[in-house]
């Protein structure tokens, strides 16, 4: 878990750089957002120069699943004071919340555990972006190297990483059909999130 | 542009984590709506890739993005890590651009 923070977000941080990004706002990505996939899907975004509301769009619908996770974690950390409440949500990452789910599942109690594994994480995610900001300023010819790349085969990834079941298959090739046919049809700028929000339909409908 | 969309990006992703912590409610959330929005993630980033492989910015080089998205899936799929199939994708397109 730890492992594969310190890799992905050195990844960030060297494609970061790579698309066009600067040290600034990639570092600004990685503390005011804090959300992996969101933050490369805002770079190739930013590359293919999407409007405003359809990046912020996108992010809210790949990052709506927090939704699940806090009111999961709700009953073990809705007794803490309000702003301990919204200092737990700003930390909180499928990594922090696989974390403690883990530990309340075997039989552990509190929010040290939480607060501890959350906040190393926000931490090494934010240090491993400025490693990867400086890795990255030392590449040159990124497109030979096929660089340019790397944002998409990270995307691929991530969704082979993230397929749990049958259904997980059919919604990921679905929804990238749906947005190449848009693209290919000249609707580049809402293939991503019409086919991104049709596509779990079929999951929703799943038995 | 940039930092309005990275400060607006923000606060909607802060909205996703905490609102649950803040807002009361009763019941359960259906499994259906709970179905979609596990499924959300995959969706999007999966529809973020289509584009990308079949229309990547300028034209696919010779094709070589189509061929580096079925290594990525074929080396992720068999180690189970995604270091390496982004350095076999990475890899894959430098070597057929390097060739035609």
């Amino acid at each position: 878990m730890l492992a594969t923070t310190v890799v992905v977000g050195t990844t960030f941080g060297i494609v970061a750089r790579q698309s066009g990004r600067d040290p600034l706002e990639t570092v600004g990505m990685s503390l005011i957002v804090f959300a992996g996939a969101a933050q490369f899907a805002m770079l190739q975004l930013f590359a293919a120069g999407a409007a405003l509301p359809l990046v912020i769009g996108t992010v809210l619908l790949i990052n709506a699943r927090h939704l699940l996770m806090a009111a999961s974690l709700r009953p073990r950390l809705g007794r803490l004071p309000l702003v301990s409440r919204l200092a737990a949500a700003y930390v909180l990452t499928d990594e922090s919340f696989a974390m403690a789910t883990g530990w309340y599942r075997r039989g552990g109690t509190g929010t040290g555990y939480y607060a501890t594994f959350a906040v190393a994480l926000f931490a090494l995610w934010n240090c491993a972006t400025l490693v990867g900001l400086t890795v990255g300023g030392a590449i040159g010819e990124p497109r030979r190297l096929g660089i340019d790349f790397a944002i998409t085969a990270t995307f691929i990834g991530i969704v082979v990483l993230a397929v749990r079941r049958g259904s997980d298959v059919v919604v990921a090739l679905a929804a990238a059909a749906v947005a190449s046919a848009l693209a290919l049809a000249g609707a580049s700028s809402v293939a991503v999130l019409t086919a991104g929000a049709l596509a779990p339909v079929i999951a929703a409908a799943r038995r | 542009m940039i930092w309005a969309a990275i400060l607006g990006s923000g606060l909607a992703t802060y909205l996703t984590r905490s609102l649950p912590f803040v807002v009361g409610y009763r019941g359960r959330v259906p499994p259906a709506l709970s179905r979609y929005l596990e499924a959300l993630p995959v969706a999007i980033i999966a529809a973020l890739v289509g584009p990308a492989v079949v229309l990547p910015a300028g034209a696919t080089t010779h094709g070589a993005e189509p061929v580096a998205a079925l290594v990525t899936v074929g080396i992720v799929v068999w180690r189970r890590s995604l270091l390496a199939g982004v350095a076999a994708g990475v890899a894959t397109v430098a070597v057929v651009r390097l060739v035609l």
